[in-house]
Protein backbone atom coordinates (compact mmCIF):
# COMPACT_ATOMS: atom_id res chain seq x y z
CA UNK A 1 0.00 0.00 0.00
CA UNK A 2 2.74 2.32 0.92
CA UNK A 3 4.81 1.77 -2.08
CA UNK A 4 1.81 2.20 -4.27
CA UNK A 5 1.02 5.64 -2.34
CA UNK A 6 4.55 6.77 -3.25
CA UNK A 7 5.04 6.21 -6.63
CA UNK A 8 3.27 9.74 -7.63
CA UNK A 9 2.07 10.00 -11.17
CA UNK A 10 3.85 12.81 -13.32
CA UNK A 11 0.62 14.46 -13.79
CA UNK A 12 -0.59 14.49 -10.02
CA UNK A 13 -1.38 18.01 -8.45
CA UNK A 14 -0.31 16.35 -5.06
CA UNK A 15 1.15 17.96 -2.93
CA UNK A 16 4.51 16.32 -2.20
CA UNK A 17 5.81 17.42 1.33
CA UNK A 18 2.23 15.29 1.92
CA UNK A 19 3.16 12.22 -0.08
CA UNK A 20 6.16 11.81 1.39
CA UNK A 21 4.76 12.46 4.30
CA UNK A 22 2.32 9.37 3.89
CA UNK A 23 5.02 5.96 4.40
CA UNK A 24 8.25 7.31 5.70
CA UNK A 25 9.75 9.66 8.33
CA UNK A 26 13.07 11.94 8.38
CA UNK A 27 12.69 12.44 4.57
CA UNK A 28 13.85 15.66 3.14
CA UNK A 29 11.24 17.03 0.84
CA UNK A 30 12.25 21.12 -0.26
CA UNK A 31 12.42 22.94 2.69
CA UNK A 32 10.63 20.44 4.60
CA UNK A 33 10.98 17.17 7.03
CA UNK A 34 8.79 14.42 6.87
CA UNK A 35 8.92 13.58 10.93
CA UNK A 36 5.53 11.97 11.84
CA UNK A 37 4.62 9.53 8.90
CA UNK A 38 0.70 9.16 8.50
CA UNK A 39 0.49 5.50 10.58
CA UNK A 40 2.40 7.78 13.33
CA UNK A 41 -0.35 10.43 13.02
CA UNK A 42 -3.33 8.39 13.00
CA UNK A 43 -1.79 6.51 16.00
CA UNK A 44 -1.00 9.63 17.85
CA UNK A 45 -4.47 11.37 17.10
CA UNK A 46 -6.40 8.33 18.05
CA UNK A 47 -4.84 8.44 21.43
CA UNK A 48 -6.10 12.27 21.80
CA UNK A 49 -9.41 11.54 20.30
CA UNK A 50 -10.13 8.75 22.46
CA UNK A 51 -8.22 10.47 25.44
CA UNK A 52 -10.97 13.25 25.66
CA UNK A 53 -13.63 11.36 25.05
CA UNK A 54 -12.47 9.19 28.23
CA UNK A 55 -11.95 13.06 29.87
CA UNK A 56 -15.25 14.13 28.85
CA UNK A 57 -17.31 11.24 29.97
CA UNK A 58 -15.43 10.84 33.20
CA UNK A 59 -15.30 14.51 34.32
CA UNK A 60 -19.01 14.87 34.77
CA UNK A 61 -18.85 11.77 37.38
CA UNK A 62 -15.98 12.86 38.56
CA UNK A 63 -17.67 16.18 39.75
CA UNK A 64 -20.71 17.66 38.82
CA UNK A 65 -19.07 21.10 38.40
CA UNK A 66 -18.67 19.56 34.81
CA UNK A 67 -22.12 18.03 34.44
CA UNK A 68 -22.88 20.11 31.67
CA UNK A 69 -20.96 17.84 29.74
CA UNK A 70 -22.97 14.94 30.45
CA UNK A 71 -25.85 15.98 27.90
CA UNK A 72 -23.15 15.90 24.77
CA UNK A 73 -23.04 12.47 25.16
CA UNK A 74 -26.66 11.80 26.15
CA UNK A 75 -26.50 11.85 29.97
CA UNK A 76 -24.91 10.86 32.73
CA UNK A 77 -26.39 7.56 32.62
CA UNK A 78 -24.74 7.41 29.18
CA UNK A 79 -21.58 8.56 30.10
CA UNK A 80 -21.04 6.04 33.17
CA UNK A 81 -22.41 3.71 30.19
CA UNK A 82 -19.46 4.62 27.68
CA UNK A 83 -16.66 5.68 29.77
CA UNK A 84 -15.43 1.99 30.53
CA UNK A 85 -15.25 1.34 26.57
CA UNK A 86 -13.88 4.78 25.98
CA UNK A 87 -11.34 3.72 28.12
CA UNK A 88 -11.00 -0.12 26.33
CA UNK A 89 -10.47 2.67 23.12
CA UNK A 90 -8.03 4.42 24.59
CA UNK A 91 -5.67 1.80 26.07
CA UNK A 92 -5.63 -0.16 22.56
CA UNK A 93 -4.31 3.40 20.62
CA UNK A 94 -2.05 3.62 23.88
CA UNK A 95 -0.58 0.28 23.79
CA UNK A 96 -0.01 0.83 19.63
CA UNK A 97 1.57 4.34 20.30
CA UNK A 98 3.68 2.47 23.08
CA UNK A 99 5.02 -0.38 20.61
CA UNK A 100 5.55 2.37 17.94
CA UNK A 101 7.31 4.75 19.60
CA UNK A 102 9.19 2.79 22.77
CA UNK A 103 12.46 2.28 20.78
CA UNK A 104 12.76 6.06 20.44
CA UNK A 105 12.32 6.97 23.57
CA UNK A 106 15.61 5.76 25.18
CA UNK A 107 16.69 8.65 27.38
CA UNK A 108 20.53 9.97 26.64
CA UNK A 109 23.11 12.47 27.71
CA UNK A 110 21.17 15.22 26.15
CA UNK A 111 18.15 14.01 27.47
CA UNK A 112 19.06 13.91 31.45
CA UNK A 113 20.64 16.85 30.72
CA UNK A 114 17.29 18.78 29.65
CA UNK A 115 15.46 17.10 32.60
CA UNK A 116 17.44 18.69 35.44
CA UNK A 117 14.99 21.05 36.82
CA UNK A 118 17.23 24.27 36.04
CA UNK A 119 17.44 23.38 32.49
CA UNK A 120 13.68 22.55 31.82
CA UNK A 121 12.86 25.96 33.36
CA UNK A 122 15.48 27.77 31.37
CA UNK A 123 13.66 25.82 28.42
CA UNK A 124 10.48 27.25 29.29
CA UNK A 125 11.71 30.74 29.22
CA UNK A 126 12.94 29.74 25.50
CA UNK A 127 16.34 30.49 26.98
CA UNK A 128 17.92 26.76 26.95
CA UNK A 129 19.60 25.19 24.23
CA UNK A 130 21.33 21.71 23.73
CA UNK A 131 23.15 20.76 20.36
CA UNK A 132 22.30 17.31 20.73
CA UNK A 133 18.82 16.84 21.11
CA UNK A 134 17.64 14.68 18.98
CA UNK A 135 13.87 13.45 17.22
CA UNK A 136 12.40 13.80 20.73
CA UNK A 137 13.87 16.46 23.78
CA UNK A 138 13.92 15.20 27.44
CA UNK A 139 11.01 16.31 28.24
CA UNK A 140 8.98 14.88 25.35
CA UNK A 141 10.69 11.57 26.51
CA UNK A 142 9.55 12.07 29.85
CA UNK A 143 5.93 13.07 28.99
CA UNK A 144 5.87 9.16 26.93
CA UNK A 145 7.30 7.16 29.60
CA UNK A 146 4.89 8.86 32.40
CA UNK A 147 1.93 9.20 30.24
CA UNK A 148 2.46 5.06 29.54
CA UNK A 149 2.75 4.99 32.82
CA UNK A 150 -0.80 7.04 33.41
CA UNK A 151 -2.68 4.83 30.79
CA UNK A 152 -1.79 1.65 32.65
CA UNK A 153 -2.47 3.36 35.61
CA UNK A 154 -6.15 4.36 34.75
CA UNK A 155 -6.69 1.07 32.69
CA UNK A 156 -5.69 -1.23 36.23
CA UNK A 157 -7.78 1.03 37.96
CA UNK A 158 -10.70 1.69 35.89
CA UNK A 159 -11.22 -2.27 35.60
CA UNK A 160 -11.61 -2.44 39.69
CA UNK A 161 -14.01 0.43 38.98
CA UNK A 162 -16.04 -1.70 36.39
CA UNK A 163 -15.83 -5.27 37.47
CA UNK A 164 -16.33 -4.13 41.53
CA UNK A 165 -17.51 -7.71 41.86
CA UNK A 166 -14.53 -9.39 41.53
CA UNK A 167 -12.34 -7.15 43.84
CA UNK A 168 -12.98 -6.87 47.44
CA UNK A 169 -13.21 -3.16 49.45
CA UNK A 170 -10.12 -1.87 49.86
CA UNK A 171 -9.03 -3.22 46.57
CA UNK A 172 -12.02 -0.99 45.13
CA UNK A 173 -11.21 2.06 47.96
CA UNK A 174 -7.60 2.41 46.55
CA UNK A 175 -8.69 1.76 42.49
CA UNK A 176 -11.15 4.77 43.16
CA UNK A 177 -8.25 7.31 44.94
CA UNK A 178 -5.56 5.87 42.51
CA UNK A 179 -8.17 6.55 39.08
CA UNK A 180 -8.64 10.24 40.69
CA UNK A 181 -5.00 10.88 41.27
CA UNK A 182 -3.94 8.88 37.97
CA UNK A 183 -6.42 11.22 35.74
CA UNK A 184 -5.75 14.41 37.49
CA UNK A 185 -1.92 14.15 36.95
CA UNK A 186 -2.25 13.11 33.44
CA UNK A 187 -4.35 15.63 32.07
CA UNK A 188 -1.70 18.36 33.76
CA UNK A 189 0.73 16.35 31.63
CA UNK A 190 -1.55 16.54 28.06
CA UNK A 191 -2.61 20.12 29.19
CA UNK A 192 1.17 20.82 28.53
CA UNK A 193 1.87 18.49 26.04
CA UNK A 194 -1.04 20.65 24.06
CA UNK A 195 0.00 23.70 25.21
CA UNK A 196 3.78 23.10 23.96
CA UNK A 197 2.46 22.29 20.74
CA UNK A 198 1.13 25.88 20.38
CA UNK A 199 3.21 27.91 21.95
CA UNK A 200 6.27 26.56 19.76
CA UNK A 201 4.43 27.14 16.47
CA UNK A 202 5.20 24.64 13.73
CA UNK A 203 5.21 21.33 16.69
CA UNK A 204 1.36 21.21 15.78
CA UNK A 205 2.15 21.03 12.26
CA UNK A 206 4.46 18.59 12.73
CA UNK A 207 1.73 16.21 13.84
CA UNK A 208 -1.27 16.99 11.58
CA UNK A 209 0.65 17.33 8.06
CA UNK A 210 3.89 15.13 8.96
CA UNK A 211 6.36 17.67 7.99
CA UNK A 212 8.15 20.37 9.58
CA UNK A 213 10.12 22.95 8.19
CA UNK A 214 14.27 22.75 8.37
CA UNK A 215 14.13 25.96 10.65
CA UNK A 216 11.78 24.07 13.16
CA UNK A 217 13.88 21.07 13.27
CA UNK A 218 17.40 23.03 13.48
CA UNK A 219 15.82 25.25 16.33
CA UNK A 220 14.21 22.49 18.31
CA UNK A 221 15.71 19.22 17.78
CA UNK A 222 19.52 20.18 16.42
CA UNK A 223 21.20 16.36 16.45
CA UNK A 224 17.81 15.41 14.71
CA UNK A 225 18.04 17.60 12.01
CA UNK A 226 22.16 17.21 11.70
CA UNK A 227 21.01 13.76 10.96
CA UNK A 228 18.26 13.70 8.65
CA UNK A 229 20.02 16.76 6.46
CA UNK A 230 23.30 15.56 7.08
CA UNK A 231 24.75 18.83 7.44
CA UNK A 232 27.65 19.38 9.81
CA UNK A 233 27.32 20.73 13.35
CA UNK A 234 27.75 24.68 13.04
CA UNK B 1 -38.53 7.98 44.65
CA UNK B 2 -38.81 11.30 45.17
CA UNK B 3 -41.63 11.80 48.08
CA UNK B 4 -43.77 15.17 47.34
CA UNK B 5 -43.94 17.15 50.16
CA UNK B 6 -40.98 15.47 52.18
CA UNK B 7 -38.15 17.99 52.23
CA UNK B 8 -34.43 16.54 51.34
CA UNK B 9 -31.83 17.72 53.45
CA UNK B 10 -28.71 16.53 51.70
CA UNK B 11 -28.90 15.10 47.95
CA UNK B 12 -25.73 13.08 46.17
CA UNK B 13 -23.40 15.06 44.15
CA UNK B 14 -25.02 18.32 45.28
CA UNK B 15 -22.85 21.42 44.78
CA UNK B 16 -25.42 22.91 47.68
CA UNK B 17 -24.69 20.85 50.09
CA UNK B 18 -27.66 20.05 52.42
CA UNK B 19 -30.91 21.20 52.59
CA UNK B 20 -32.37 24.50 53.73
CA UNK B 21 -34.31 22.42 56.36
CA UNK B 22 -36.65 25.11 56.34
CA UNK B 23 -39.21 22.31 57.37
CA UNK B 24 -37.83 20.74 60.22
CA UNK B 25 -39.58 17.13 60.61
CA UNK B 26 -38.40 15.22 63.60
CA UNK B 27 -35.87 12.59 62.80
CA UNK B 28 -37.86 8.96 62.96
CA UNK B 29 -36.14 5.90 63.64
CA UNK B 30 -36.90 1.91 63.46
CA UNK B 31 -35.90 0.25 66.72
CA UNK B 32 -35.48 -3.46 66.39
CA UNK B 33 -35.11 -5.41 69.30
CA UNK B 34 -33.38 -8.78 68.62
CA UNK B 35 -34.10 -10.21 71.90
CA UNK B 36 -37.44 -10.70 71.40
CA UNK B 37 -37.04 -11.50 67.46
CA UNK B 38 -38.53 -15.06 67.14
CA UNK B 39 -36.98 -15.08 63.78
CA UNK B 40 -40.75 -15.62 61.63
CA UNK B 41 -39.69 -13.54 58.91
CA UNK B 42 -42.79 -12.15 58.69
CA UNK B 43 -40.76 -8.51 58.10
CA UNK B 44 -39.40 -10.20 55.11
CA UNK B 45 -42.41 -11.17 53.59
CA UNK B 46 -44.18 -7.44 54.27
CA UNK B 47 -40.74 -6.02 52.88
CA UNK B 48 -41.53 -8.00 49.81
CA UNK B 49 -45.37 -7.18 49.52
CA UNK B 50 -45.30 -3.65 50.21
CA UNK B 51 -42.70 -2.98 47.97
CA UNK B 52 -43.30 -5.17 44.66
CA UNK B 53 -40.40 -7.05 44.92
CA UNK B 54 -40.94 -10.60 43.32
CA UNK B 55 -40.57 -13.62 45.45
CA UNK B 56 -37.19 -14.63 46.05
CA UNK B 57 -35.97 -18.46 45.53
CA UNK B 58 -34.63 -19.48 48.71
CA UNK B 59 -31.20 -20.79 49.41
CA UNK B 60 -30.43 -23.77 51.93
CA UNK B 61 -26.79 -23.28 53.35
CA UNK B 62 -27.09 -24.38 56.25
CA UNK B 63 -28.72 -22.16 58.78
CA UNK B 64 -32.78 -20.87 58.46
CA UNK B 65 -31.71 -17.82 56.89
CA UNK B 66 -33.76 -16.98 53.68
CA UNK B 67 -30.89 -15.92 51.44
CA UNK B 68 -27.11 -16.03 52.37
CA UNK B 69 -27.03 -11.92 51.76
CA UNK B 70 -29.55 -9.34 50.53
CA UNK B 71 -30.14 -8.72 47.32
CA UNK B 72 -31.21 -5.74 44.76
CA UNK B 73 -34.46 -7.63 44.84
CA UNK B 74 -34.34 -8.33 48.50
CA UNK B 75 -34.04 -5.23 51.20
CA UNK B 76 -34.66 -6.93 54.49
CA UNK B 77 -33.04 -10.20 55.62
CA UNK B 78 -33.20 -11.55 59.18
CA UNK B 79 -29.15 -13.10 59.56
CA UNK B 80 -29.28 -16.02 62.04
CA UNK B 81 -26.05 -16.58 63.74
CA UNK B 82 -24.77 -19.70 65.70
CA UNK B 83 -22.04 -18.40 68.33
CA UNK B 84 -20.67 -19.62 71.48
CA UNK B 85 -20.88 -16.65 73.82
CA UNK B 86 -18.79 -17.04 77.29
CA UNK B 87 -19.19 -20.65 76.96
CA UNK B 88 -22.63 -20.80 76.19
CA UNK B 89 -24.23 -21.37 72.85
CA UNK B 90 -26.25 -18.39 71.72
CA UNK B 91 -28.82 -17.80 68.59
CA UNK B 92 -28.81 -14.40 67.71
CA UNK B 93 -30.96 -13.03 65.06
CA UNK B 94 -30.63 -9.75 63.26
CA UNK B 95 -32.44 -7.70 60.53
CA UNK B 96 -29.71 -6.58 57.88
CA UNK B 97 -31.01 -3.92 56.11
CA UNK B 98 -30.25 -0.04 55.32
CA UNK B 99 -29.07 1.65 58.46
CA UNK B 100 -30.10 4.82 57.30
CA UNK B 101 -27.21 6.73 58.75
CA UNK B 102 -27.52 10.12 59.70
CA UNK B 103 -24.07 11.04 57.91
CA UNK B 104 -24.34 7.97 54.78
CA UNK B 105 -21.06 7.24 53.35
CA UNK B 106 -23.58 6.07 50.14
CA UNK B 107 -24.34 9.66 49.52
CA UNK B 108 -21.20 10.74 50.39
CA UNK B 109 -19.74 8.49 47.60
CA UNK B 110 -22.50 8.87 45.04
CA UNK B 111 -21.25 11.14 41.66
CA UNK B 112 -24.72 11.27 40.43
CA UNK B 113 -26.83 14.56 41.55
CA UNK B 114 -30.00 13.40 43.53
CA UNK B 115 -29.24 9.68 43.14
CA UNK B 116 -29.47 9.61 46.71
CA UNK B 117 -30.87 11.73 48.84
CA UNK B 118 -31.47 12.16 52.82
CA UNK B 119 -35.11 13.92 53.43
CA UNK B 120 -35.05 16.26 56.40
CA UNK B 121 -36.54 13.07 58.69
CA UNK B 122 -33.24 12.05 58.34
CA UNK B 123 -34.64 9.22 55.83
CA UNK B 124 -31.66 7.66 52.98
CA UNK B 125 -33.67 7.02 50.00
CA UNK B 126 -32.13 5.91 46.15
CA UNK B 127 -33.73 7.96 42.76
CA UNK B 128 -33.38 5.25 39.93
CA UNK B 129 -34.37 7.86 37.90
CA UNK B 130 -30.71 9.40 38.59
CA UNK B 131 -28.49 6.36 39.43
CA UNK B 132 -25.57 5.75 36.63
CA UNK B 133 -25.61 2.27 38.28
CA UNK B 134 -21.77 2.87 38.87
CA UNK B 135 -21.51 1.36 42.35
CA UNK B 136 -19.49 4.12 44.47
CA UNK B 137 -22.02 3.40 47.04
CA UNK B 138 -20.82 -0.20 47.56
CA UNK B 139 -17.69 1.17 48.33
CA UNK B 140 -19.34 3.80 50.30
CA UNK B 141 -21.21 1.61 52.67
CA UNK B 142 -19.61 0.49 55.80
CA UNK B 143 -22.53 -2.04 56.28
CA UNK B 144 -22.58 -3.85 52.79
CA UNK B 145 -26.00 -2.62 51.93
CA UNK B 146 -26.71 -0.82 48.58
CA UNK B 147 -27.03 -3.96 46.49
CA UNK B 148 -26.78 -3.61 42.24
CA UNK B 149 -29.38 -4.97 40.13
CA UNK B 150 -27.93 -6.23 36.88
CA UNK B 151 -31.42 -6.62 35.46
CA UNK B 152 -32.02 -2.66 35.86
CA UNK B 153 -28.48 -1.41 35.85
CA UNK B 154 -29.47 -0.12 39.12
CA UNK B 155 -29.29 0.12 43.10
CA UNK B 156 -31.62 -0.38 45.03
CA UNK B 157 -32.20 -1.15 49.02
CA UNK B 158 -34.28 -0.54 51.78
CA UNK B 159 -36.69 3.09 52.11
CA UNK B 160 -37.49 3.05 55.15
CA UNK B 161 -40.80 2.36 53.28
CA UNK B 162 -40.88 6.16 53.35
CA UNK B 163 -43.71 6.01 50.91
CA UNK B 164 -45.57 4.98 53.78
CA UNK B 165 -43.91 6.80 56.57
CA UNK B 166 -44.09 10.08 55.07
CA UNK B 167 -48.17 9.36 55.51
CA UNK B 168 -47.96 8.87 58.90
CA UNK B 169 -48.07 4.91 58.75
CA UNK B 170 -44.83 2.78 60.37
CA UNK B 171 -42.58 1.15 57.65
CA UNK B 172 -44.23 -2.76 56.56
CA UNK B 173 -41.97 -4.95 58.24
CA UNK B 174 -42.93 -2.88 61.52
CA UNK B 175 -46.18 -3.56 60.78
CA UNK B 176 -46.29 -7.59 60.40
CA UNK B 177 -44.28 -7.72 63.29
CA UNK B 178 -45.84 -10.41 65.57
CA UNK B 179 -43.89 -10.19 68.81
CA UNK B 180 -43.30 -6.33 68.89
CA UNK B 181 -39.44 -6.25 67.99
CA UNK B 182 -39.67 -3.65 65.92
CA UNK B 183 -40.93 -0.14 66.41
CA UNK B 184 -41.45 3.02 64.87
CA UNK B 185 -41.16 6.19 65.34
CA UNK B 186 -38.96 9.83 66.42
CA UNK B 187 -35.50 8.83 66.85
CA UNK B 188 -35.44 10.48 70.67
CA UNK B 189 -38.43 7.79 71.40
CA UNK B 190 -36.80 4.90 69.91
CA UNK B 191 -34.13 5.30 72.08
CA UNK B 192 -35.72 5.97 75.39
CA UNK B 193 -37.79 3.15 74.47
CA UNK B 194 -34.62 0.94 73.27
CA UNK B 195 -32.28 2.17 76.42
CA UNK B 196 -35.86 1.03 78.89
CA UNK B 197 -35.44 -2.82 76.91
CA UNK B 198 -31.76 -2.49 77.40
CA UNK B 199 -32.13 -1.85 81.76
CA UNK B 200 -34.62 -4.77 81.15
CA UNK B 201 -32.13 -7.59 79.90
CA UNK B 202 -29.38 -5.81 81.80
CA UNK B 203 -31.51 -6.57 84.73
CA UNK B 204 -32.28 -9.95 83.25
CA UNK B 205 -28.05 -10.91 83.54
CA UNK B 206 -27.20 -9.69 79.85
CA UNK B 207 -24.61 -7.15 81.46
CA UNK B 208 -23.24 -6.35 78.27
CA UNK B 209 -26.52 -5.22 76.55
CA UNK B 210 -26.72 -2.06 74.67
CA UNK B 211 -28.25 -0.09 71.92
CA UNK B 212 -26.50 -0.05 68.99
CA UNK B 213 -26.58 3.38 67.69
CA UNK B 214 -23.11 3.59 65.86
CA UNK B 215 -21.71 7.33 66.06
CA UNK B 216 -19.00 6.99 63.58
CA UNK B 217 -21.70 7.04 60.89
CA UNK B 218 -23.77 10.03 62.93
CA UNK B 219 -25.71 7.63 64.47
CA UNK B 220 -28.53 5.82 62.41
CA UNK B 221 -31.77 5.81 61.70
CA UNK B 222 -32.31 1.95 62.52
CA UNK B 223 -31.08 0.96 65.77
CA UNK B 224 -30.65 -2.06 67.17
CA UNK B 225 -31.02 -3.36 71.16
CA UNK B 226 -27.91 -5.80 71.14
CA UNK B 227 -27.82 -8.70 73.99
CA UNK B 228 -24.18 -8.46 73.73
CA UNK B 229 -23.58 -5.01 72.56
CA UNK B 230 -20.19 -5.53 73.28
CA UNK B 231 -19.15 -7.72 70.43
CA UNK B 232 -21.38 -6.64 67.55
CA UNK B 233 -19.38 -8.71 65.27
CA UNK B 234 -21.13 -11.27 66.84
CA UNK B 235 -23.97 -10.70 65.21
CA UNK B 236 -22.16 -9.66 61.38
CA UNK B 237 -22.45 -5.88 62.50
CA UNK B 238 -19.38 -4.12 62.33
CA UNK B 239 -17.89 -2.51 66.13
CA UNK B 240 -17.17 1.52 64.82
CA UNK B 241 -18.60 1.38 61.09
CA UNK B 242 -17.17 4.76 59.54
CA UNK B 243 -17.79 5.65 56.04
CA UNK B 244 -14.45 5.42 54.19
CA UNK B 245 -11.42 7.52 54.87
CA UNK B 246 -10.78 7.04 50.66
CA UNK B 247 -14.22 8.02 50.18
CA UNK B 248 -14.16 10.98 52.45
CA UNK B 249 -10.46 12.05 50.76
CA UNK B 250 -11.13 11.65 47.45
CA UNK B 251 -14.60 13.64 47.97
CA UNK B 252 -13.28 16.24 50.62
CA UNK B 253 -9.41 16.69 49.22
CA UNK B 254 -8.73 15.35 46.02
CA UNK B 255 -11.40 16.74 44.23
CA UNK B 256 -11.24 20.43 45.04
CA UNK B 257 -7.59 20.06 44.89
CA UNK B 258 -7.09 18.39 41.49
CA UNK B 259 -9.87 20.77 40.48
CA UNK B 260 -7.24 24.05 41.64
CA UNK B 261 -4.65 22.20 40.22
CA UNK B 262 -6.38 21.90 36.51
CA UNK B 263 -7.52 25.64 36.88
CA UNK B 264 -4.22 27.00 37.77
CA UNK B 265 -2.10 25.60 35.56
CA UNK B 266 -4.59 26.30 32.66
CA UNK B 267 -4.03 30.18 34.15
CA UNK B 268 -0.28 29.63 34.52
CA UNK B 269 -0.34 28.54 30.75
CA UNK B 270 -2.29 31.27 29.34
CA UNK B 271 0.41 33.47 31.37
CA UNK B 272 3.30 31.53 30.18
CA UNK B 273 2.35 32.40 26.30
CA UNK B 274 1.53 36.15 27.66
CA UNK B 275 5.10 36.45 29.16
CA UNK B 276 6.45 35.01 26.51
CA UNK B 277 4.53 34.33 23.47
CA UNK B 278 5.32 31.86 21.08
CA UNK B 279 9.11 30.28 20.04
CA UNK B 280 9.60 30.65 16.95
CA UNK B 281 12.81 29.71 15.23
CA UNK B 282 13.70 33.24 14.35
CA UNK B 283 13.95 34.01 18.10
CA UNK B 284 16.23 32.54 20.63
CA UNK B 285 19.48 30.05 20.10
CA UNK B 286 20.79 29.50 17.54
CA UNK B 287 20.59 32.38 16.20
CA UNK B 288 22.91 31.31 12.93
CA UNK B 289 21.54 29.20 9.75
CA UNK B 290 24.11 26.66 9.34
CA UNK B 291 26.11 26.58 6.01
CA UNK B 292 24.22 24.89 3.34
CA UNK B 293 25.49 21.43 2.18
CA UNK B 294 26.51 21.39 -1.44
Amino acid sequence: MAESLRAVPAHSSADPGILAAQAQEDLVVGDEIVRFRYYTRMVHWGVALTFFLCLFTGLPIWTPIFGWMAPLFGGLQVCRWLHPWTGIAFSVFALLQFVHWAGEMKRTAADKRFTKLKNFLAYMRWEYHDDEVGKFNGGQKSLFWLSSLAALGVLVTGVVLWWPNYFSNPFREASWVLHDVTFVLFFLLVLGHIYLSIAEPGTFAGMVRGTVTKAWARLHHPAWYRDVTGERRR
Amino acid sequence: MAIPGLEVFQSSASLRGTGSALRQLPVVSKLIDTSSCIGCKACEVACQEWNDLPNAKTVQDGSYQTLPTMTADFWNLIKFHEVDVDGSFNWLMRKDQCMHCADPGCLKACPAPGAIVQYSNGIVDVNPDQCIGCRLCETGCPFDVPRFSEKTGKMSKCTLCVDRTSVGLEPACVKACPTGCLHFGTKANMQAMGNERVKQLKADGYVNAGLYDPAGVGGTGVITVLKHADKPELYGLPKDPKVPKSVRFVKSYLRPLGLLGIGAVVVGLVGHYLRFGPRTPSKGPPPAAPPPVA
